[in-house]
């Protein structure tokens, strides 16, 4: 695409994959500056970007180090992005609300999950770990999110999950939202006892069907 | 609910030895567990003990105090009473290897009726960069000592023996970096890694080799979680690069005491099992969950070569119902007991939110397999 200020995309997707954060954040200002279109960057370069890492991750080829390096690279770009994004009134495709369960605070696999949704384009409000039933529900109702993502360790923590889903079903909120749970402990029988809409394995699969659920 | 019906009222450690080493397809099949909460522990075999002072005695550093040896004794002397209760084969205690550990995040879990959990920092620990490693207070190497496995020994009844517990290096490494600054250090810079792996090292091979040398010591259990659910942590290249000539140095010190190594290690591992079989010589795998691959699958694909240790997943133990648990130990014993070489047990450890009348169950299923196929 000659003249558009994109030709610089294909090394910008390979810094992200690479996780060289602090060059593709320099890139994506470059590629600004230079008549790049926010919403062309986002679809072209960082989205793509991500897929792959996300691909890569399911193959066996990346592990949690080059998760996190792309992802910090991706975020370092959205950092750079985000504004320039916001400004063009470009919408998000849907939002996502991210927690670990009230006495948990293992987050490293949400973190991923929530960097992995801000790559493919979705605004991620984290709420982040040890958050109550109350506290989803409350996030629930402020940002009504499309998706509701909640992480869990342990058996005894993952509980928690259930309640979560009843006193948004309390609170009137549940057909508002699809929920999305994950974590070592839980598995796709689990997510059905509960009454949760989808077990996520990993990020890429967790980004799947938050995109099959914006998308319908 | 202390348990009213032991396992077994005897104590054969050479039977269960055979049984890891894989030396007989002969005789009972023996129970094992790596650790049960102070809990379990305390109401299985009625004794009373502070759980909460677990995790501060766990991080106990050069210097402790009276109070805090006493308490020690009291943990050391409640894991004995508990292998007593049940009859285990052994008591598991753990050599003092004074590396200096971040505290444990602590935090109540109102589904367990606000029993307190201590948590990993996942973000950060003593060690974040080089300055950080060349300041680090590594404890000298004549302060590794065994005096917990000495004491354990002392008390044990005719026919039970010491396990070893030994942390392991990748399992420190982690703990003193924090996961996440672990994994990007890994491909940043790979070589702070091997330099803390290597003091680590050091270390370990010095508590397995004085513990594998103590004539009470039946096996080193080896703890180093190295997977998710779905793969390895970090890639298998880099693992055999730095981290499994090192568990092989590890193991190494066990064995050249003629003692069994069992490895413990939580995730999805197959990538690295032929490294862990035929470079580092495990004589067994521990650690099992359903939802990654149930341990009847694990016994089919390396029961041939390894022994595999425990495998009824905790979520079973935790949730199910006492049927349903006994239904699954009968299940694993009919697939992993007639070839030998495999312990119920299990598939992690008998947590405090596991169900202990389920966990009774477990043993209670096996003792009667034992009695059915004696």
């Amino acid at each position: 695409m000659k003249g558009d200020g994109m030709e610089g995309v294909e090394p910008l997707k390979q810094m992200i994959k690479e996780g060289k954060a602090d060059e593709a954040g320099d890139r994506i200002r470059e590629l600004l500056d230079g008549g790049a279109s926010p919403e062309a960057l986002m679809k072209e370069a960082m989205i793509p970007a991500m897929e792959e890492v996300g691909d890569f991750f399911q193959q066996g080829k990346y592990f949690l180090p080059e998760m996190l390096m792309a992802a910090r690279a991706m975020q370092r770009g959205m950092e750079v992005l985000k504004p320039a994004l916001v400004s063009s009134g470009a919408a998000f495709p849907g939002k996502v609300v991210l927690g670990t369960v009230r006495g948990d605070i293992h987050d490293i696999g949400k973190n991923l999950v929530g960097m992995t949704l801000e790559g493919a384009g979705f605004e991620v409000v984290d709420l982040g770990t040890d958050v109550s039933p109350e506290r989803f529900v409350e996030a629930v109702r402020e940002h009504s999110p499309q998706v509701l993502g909640i992480s869990a360790l342990l058996t005894t923590t993952m509980l928690a999950m259930k309640d979560t889903i009843d006193i948004l079903r309390e609170a009137g909120l549940r057909d508002t939202v699809k929920v999305m749970v994950g974590g070592a402990a839980v598995r796709p029988e689990f997510a059905t006892e509960i009454g949760a809409d989808f077990y996520g394995p990993d990020s890429t699969s967790a980004r799947d069907f938050a995109r099959d659920v914006v998308t319908g | 609910m202390t348990i009213e019906r032991p396992f077994k009222d005897y104590y054969d450690f050479e039977h269960f030895r055979q049984v890891l080493m894989r030396e007989t397809t002969e005789g009972p099949v023996p129970i094992i567990e790596l650790f049960a909460d102070p809990e379990i522990m305390c109401e299985t075999a009625g004794v009373e003990f502070p759980a909460e002072r677990v995790m501060e005695l766990i991080n106990l550093g050069l210097e402790p105090t009276m109070e805090q040896l006493e308490l020690g004794v009291r943990l050391m002397d409640l894991s004995v009473a508990f292998s007593v209760a049940v009859g285990y084969d052994y008591a598991i205690t753990i050599p003092i290897v004074p590396v200096p550990r971040t505290d444990y995040l602590l935090r109540e879990n109102p589904r367990q009726d606000g029993k307190m959990r201590g948590w990993q920092d996942e973000h950060q620990g003593l060690i974040m960069n080089r300055d950080d490693f060349e300041r680090f207070a590594w404890p000298p190497l004549e302060t590794v000592n065994i005096v917990p496995v000495e004491y354990t020994a002392s008390k044990l009844p005719e026919g039970m023996k010491v396990m070893a517990f030994i942390n392991g290096i990748f399992e420190e490494l982690k703990r003193l970096m924090g996961i996440e600054q672990m994994a990007i250090k890994s491909i940043e810079e790979p070589e702070l890694c091997g330099d803390i792996l290597e003091r680590l090292t050091v270390l370990a091979e010095e508590a397995v080799d004085k513990s594998a040398a103590h004539p009470d010591v039946v096996a080193i259990f080896y703890g180093e979680d190295m997977g998710f659910n779905t793969s390895l942590m970090l890639s298998p290249a880099w693992m055999r690069e730095w981290v499994v000539p090192r568990l092989k140095r590890i193991a190494d010190a066990c064995h050249r005491h003629g003692k069994p190594f069992l490895l413990h290690s939580c995730g999805q591992i197959d990538a690295l099992m032929e490294d862990l079989i035929e470079v580092v010589g495990i004589d067994a795998r521990h650690s099992f969950q359903d939802n990654i691959e149930p341990v009847e699958e694990v016994y089919g694909k390396y029961g041939d070569r390894i022994s595999i240790l425990g495998g009824l997943d905790v979520d079973l133990l935790a949730r199910g119902t006492q049927q349903e648990v006994a239904d699954r130990t009968r299940r694993i014993l009919e697939v992993c007991a007639p070839g030998g070489g495999f312990c119920m047990g299990s598939g992690n450890s008998v947590t405090n939110f596991v169900r202990i009348e389920n966990y009774y169950a477990m043993l209670d299923e096996t003792r009667k397999w034992n009695e059915e196929h004696s």
